[in-house]
């Protein structure tokens, strides 16, 4: 329950991204007004005044910490926004210990006409960083897609992808897939076999193998969302009927791979054919 | 003109530059309004700060537009989006002139003034909430709808789902 309230999935939106401007923002202004105190030291006050946007900015990045933190665990081990999102969170950890210092620095000097040097050198590197570490977090989302669409899903998402190899030689062979029997309602796994991957769902009881890609920007149908018997793509909304791939609304306008799913002696099996198709 | 949209769209930056830039003035119209009701307490330097925020935000925000207008103009009219789109637009365009309007009623007084009150006070906290409920329809539009999300790392994407054996539309 907390975990999807800081998730923001009742609000359908992300709450990290949301606070995350207060201390953008605020240390942006806090700098500005550094600069100012500088070229206009006549104007009363602007050093006060810098400490206590940095304040407020020190307090809105603590708040916005606890969301990131629990955005950051959701993602998938393997994911390649994982390293990026790692250092986003580093590059955050580090700013804010900077800008902690800073203000101990400056709460001696409020009185000043000018803040000193050392606080606006510490405050420049503070927003450099903190540019870098924002355009990751960023990237995060429109390149890596993280976050997006996420709210739809109330199950938990698969936290790794199981690689599984054939080691036959035949045209058609079907797979035990070890961990299917944990998988609940709703849920999916994630399997990479012979290169090809696969998203695995639970429906009613029921599993249903297809391609993990969707087929409009390619976006992680194993974190999609089920409706019926369609999985919805969290980046587009592009849905899919998971019993023959079939494209049910767009954008996407080419169908999914599916795959056959057979329990044998109890085991979930899916079928892959050996040669993974380069082309089309 | 096409280097300009390509600019204006983020394309260098492979990153959008319309979410950038908002970061200054949703950050800072809040802030406004909480200085605003800190300067009861902590007086004449909360009025001046909240001053200074309105201002930065303004100028900000005017340099947000064109690359909104740009990333707006890419959405399908049909689109849902496109409709959250205008509203977000149109809220936007209203919070911004309520924000220029308070910083009028100020821009004499703010250097002595002991607190805030009356009429800027009541039009930080209109704008306010009008960003606020805008801020949430831009995000919606990337959280929900997706817009601008694989947009620029759409070959990349292309390439993993290849290499994972998808399906794959023609190029």
């Amino acid at each position: 329950m907390l975990k999807d309230f800081l998730e923001g999935k009742p609000l359908r939106h992300p709450l990290h991204p949301f606070l995350v401007h207060f201390p953008i923002g605020l240390f942006i202004l806090s700098l500005l007004l550094d600069l100012v105190s500088l070229g206009f030291p006549s104007v009363p006050n602007l050093v006060r005044d810098a400490f206590y946007a940095m304040l407020i900015g020190i307090i809105g990045a603590l708040v916005a910490a606890v969301p990131g933190f629990v955005d950051y665990t959701d993602i998938r081990n393997d994911h390649p926004g994982k390293r990026t999102a790692t250092a986003h969170l580093t590059l955050n950890l580090i700013v804010v210990g900077l800008y902690g210092i800073n203000l101990g620095i400056r709460s001696s000097t409020l009185n000043a006409l000018r803040t000193p040097a050392g606080p606006v050198i510490l405050s420049l590197v503070g927003i450099a960083l903190l540019s870098v570490s924002g355009y990751l977090g960023g990237r995060l989302v429109y390149d890596e897609g993280i976050r997006v669409g996420r709210h739809k899903r109330r199950t938990p998402t698969p936290e790794n992808t199981l690689h599984l190899t054939t080691g036959e030689n035949s045209e058609e062979v079907i797979v035990p897939v070890p961990e299917a029997e944990s998988v609940g309602d709703r849920e999916t796994l994630r399997v990479e076999i012979d290169g090809q991957v696969i998203a695995i769902a639970k429906l009613d009881g029921i599993f249903y193998a297809f391609q993990e890609f969707c087929t409009h920007r390619f976006g992680p149908l194993s974190e999609g969302d089920f409706k019926g018997f369609d999985v919805q793509c969290p980046w587009h909304n592009s849905c899919f009927d998971v019993r023959t791939g079939k494209v049910t609304n767009g954008p996407a306008k080419v169908d999914l791979k599916t795959f056959k799913v057979e329990l044998r002696d109890g085991k979930v099996c899916v079928g892959v054919r050996r040669s993974v198709e380069k082309s089309l | 003109m096409q280097w300009l949209l390509d600019f204006l769209k983020g394309k260098w930056l492979r990153h959008p530059l319309h979410p950038i830039l908002v970061h200054v003035p949703m950050a800072m119209w809040p802030s406004a309004l909480i200085f605003d009701l800190l300067s009861r307490w902590n007086g004449n330097a909360m009025v001046r700060l909240s001053f200074y925020a309105i201002i930065f935000g303004l100028v900000t925000s005017l340099l947000a537009v064109p690359t909104g207008v740009v990333d707006w103009s890419g959405i399908k009219k049909e689109k849902p989006a496109w409709k959250i789109g205008l509203y977000h637009m149109i809220l936007n365009l209203v919070a911004a002139l309520l924000f220029a309007i308070n910083l009028g009623l100020r821009v004499h007084t703010f250097r002595e003034d002991a607190f805030v009150a009356g009429a800027p006070l009541v039009l930080s906290i209109i704008g306010t909430a009008l960003l606020i409920g805008s801020a949430y329809l831009g995000g919606l539009m990337v959280y929900d709808y997706g817009i601008s999300v694989a947009r620029m790392s759409k070959k990349k994407w292309r390439g993993i789902a290849k290499a994972g054996g998808a399906n794959l539309p023609a190029e």
